[in-house]
């Protein structure tokens, strides 16, 4: 007796959260190109406090169909609607499995928040937290349960360090030291160096590839 | 790795525990350990304490429980266990403080539940993080700890 099938078991979930301005939305631009040229079946949420913002800018990219994006308004504290209660969250994902089956990835972003913003892993698999040099270097030490629950925390914009006054090395020391096993990667989104390390850890930890 | 979207049973049910308890003779149940706040996920991957690979892709309206069984053959068995629930137990020293207490832990987003007068803290990662939370209150005796 196994329960070893060849069933599509469904999309993974992926969350993206972390502060307003950090980089979740270019993220997202992307991580997109990269899953399609891995030929990931992919669709996407966004979260925003009360418009349809980050979802336009992504129909608007032409780097994925239109319609593979939902948007969801929070209409208040972005982390009510991807911890406290996701319905709303859970029922675009359940949508986009119906109208795009079969999927392989959904990724959802959360709207800006704080640094105590987490996800319920009743809606997502696995999730992202996005901060960025420019938000300050001492982000890692304060600990937030968003920088130190994550399954992956980003530190993005590394090349403005110097511009800011932020020591990159010790930012991604002091990263790595309260997070203990889990892994701490540095991205830069406008150029899209790092990125496909975050493919690598999503392709490995939830799309499970065989070596990534 | 070994890839699984479905449970088979639980450890206790009597189809499977007489099976598992052959195996487990022979050396031949594996384990996965996961903390309790991952039993949550349904889909992960997690090595056996025997160092097999596993990819676990649960239904949606699926849950992991201690003691899942994943799989069941004639040479084997992977048995799911949660790990153990570390509690803080703290205790108010009064109704103020329980209210404050109270206020703070909510604030924090902390998964409690109530023993009498103990309010009690999942550790969902080292105990030092959630005393350093707390501090002011153990400082002043507003709140002392009480053993877990």
């Amino acid at each position: 007796m196994s329960a070893e099938t060849a069933q599509h078991p469904g999309a993974a979930r992926v969350g993206i959260g972390g502060p307003v301005g950090s980089g979740k939305t270019a993220l997202l631009e992307q991580l997109i190109p990269r899953f399609a040229v891995r030929g990931t079946r992919l669709a996407v949420i966004t979260n925003d406090l009360v418009t349809k913002e980050d979802a336009e800018r992504l129909r608007r990219s032409g780097l994925i169909a239109p319609e593979r994006v939902l948007a969801v308004e929070a209409g208040a504290c972005p982390h009510t609607v991807i911890r406290e209660d996701p319905t709303l969250n859970l029922d675009a994902a359940d949508l986009l499995e119906q109208r795009f089956s079969p999927l392989d990835l959904i990724l959802l972003e959360s709207g800006g928040d704080n640094l105590a913003s987490t996800f319920s892993l009743e809606l997502v698999d696995y999730w992202l937290f996005v901060i960025d040099v420019a938000g300050g270097g001492d982000i890692p030490r304060k600990k937030g349960p968003g920088v130190v629950q994550a399954d992956l925390l980003i530190i993005n914009k590394p090349d403005l360090a110097p511009h800011v006054g932020v020591d990159l090395e010790a930012m991604v020391a002091e990263a790595r030291a309260v997070r203990g096993d889990r892994l701490v990667l540095v991205t830069n989104c406008r150029s899209g160096e790092g990125v496909d390390a975050v493919v690598a850890a999503i392709g490995r930890d939830v799309l499970f590839d065989a070596a990534s | 790795m070994l890839k699984f979207d479905t449970i088979l049973g639980l450890a206790g049910d009597p189809a499977l525990h007489e099976r598992l308890h052959g195996l487990e003779h022979r050396g031949a149940v594996e384990t996965i350990v996961l903390e309790p706040r991952d039993m949550a996920r349904h889909r992960l991957r997690a090595t056996t304490d025997k160092g097999t690979d596993c990819a676990i892709a649960l239904a949606r309206d699926t849950m992991l429980e201690d003691g899942a069984v994943l799989l069941l053959d004639e040479a084997r068995a992977i048995v799911v266990r949660s790990a153990v629930q570390r509690w803080l137990a703290l205790v108010p020293r009064d109704a103020a403080a329980a209210l404050e207490l109270g206020y703070h832990a909510g604030n924090l987003h902390w998964r409690v539940h109530f023993e009498g007068a103990r309010l009690m803290v999942a550790l969902e990662g080292p105990e030092a993080a959630y005393l350093e939370r707390v501090a002011a209150f153990l400082e002043d005796g507003r709140v002392r700890r009480a053993d877990g």
